[in-house]
């Protein structure tokens, strides 16, 4: 049988299903980020520490020092992946939750469209 | 019988979101595929093994040693990178709306388009074909190989981590 929707317990759920999966995902890029940033500074100190010695020759100083930058070009790439397909769970926890009250107030089940 | 006159107004309001949200279950990444994840596992163990091999340098007189091995894992990075490349991107709306949203707060996402695994596989191949000509060329100090180690390592979390990160639930 069709019931109402409760607005403000539809909000509490959305936003708890929203948290729990921003929660979960945010420690993760967290933990990458913070792997990444302190590997890079590492690659950095070794990559000057060998130029300065002599022990990274002129054959790949070059190729190091672009390196670095494309390093770090490339983790703030991942970190916009990863961001995203937090966006779309976070997104698809909420509309998860909206679909379950419609479909419990309407007596519809709505298929989830992709 | 209270819910009926509730009902009664509120869904004509649940059926424009259900036909305002008609592309409501969002994609914006690719999909998560086992065989790439366990694809880098094996190319991962491939590379720090010959890192290890070659971790206290090497003389360009004992290259023709460590040819093959170079092609090996040169040629399972291009054709890792190609499988991780070659899944369809989603594209979305919602994607879309995402973006207006934080551009009209000031930041603003360049999406390339671009699969993160798919670019830092590409890296390390490049970083591996850079290796393996010195190495024919001159030798490699064991200074160069910790560097080229470094730098593979940073990519290769970077694979990893987007790569198991795409395995959400229902996948």
């Amino acid at each position: 049988m069709a019931t109402a929707i409760d607005i403000s317990s539809l909000m509490e759920q959305m936003k708890s299903a929203a948290s729990d999966v921003a929660k979960k995902d945010i420690s993760v890029l967290k933990g990458f980020s913070d792997r990444q940033i302190k590997a890079i500074a590492q690659q950095a100190a070794l990559v000057a520490a060998g130029i300065a010695s002599g022990q990274i020759t002129t054959e790949t100083q070059e190729f190091f020092l672009d390196s670095l930058k494309t390093m770090a070009q490339s983790f703030a790439n991942t970190l916009q992946g990863l961001a995203k397909v937090t966006i779309e769970k976070v997104w698809n926890a909420m509309v998860g939750v909206l679909w379950g009250a419609i479909g419990t107030a309407t007596g519809i089940d709505i298929p989830a469209i992709a | 019988m209270r819910s009926a006159p509730r009902l009664f107004v509120y869904f004509p309001l649940l059926l424009i979101l259900c036909v305002g949200l008609s592309a409501c279950v969002a994609r914006l990444a690719p999909n998560y595929d086992k065989a790439i994840a366990d694809g880098l596992v094996t190319a991962s163990q491939q590379i720090m093994t010959h890192f290890a091999s070659t971790s206290s340098g090497t003389a360009a007189s004992s290259f023709a040693q460590r040819d093959a091995t170079y092609s090996s894992i040169i040629g399972n990075l291009d054709a890792l990178a190609l499988q991780a490349k070659s899944r369809p991107t989603p594209k979305s709306s919602v994607g879309d709306k995402v973006n207006e949203y934080l551009a009209k707060r000031g930041i603003t996402i360049t999406d390339t388009g671009e699969v993160p695994s798919a670019a830092a596989l590409e890296q390390i191949s490049i970083t591996l074909t850079k290796m393996r000509d010195v190495d024919k060329k001159q030798g490699v100090t064991a200074f160069e190989v910790a560097a080229f180690k470094g730098q593979v390592v940073i990519y290769l979390d970077q694979a990893l981590t987007y790569e198991n990160f795409l395995e959400r639930e229902g996948n």
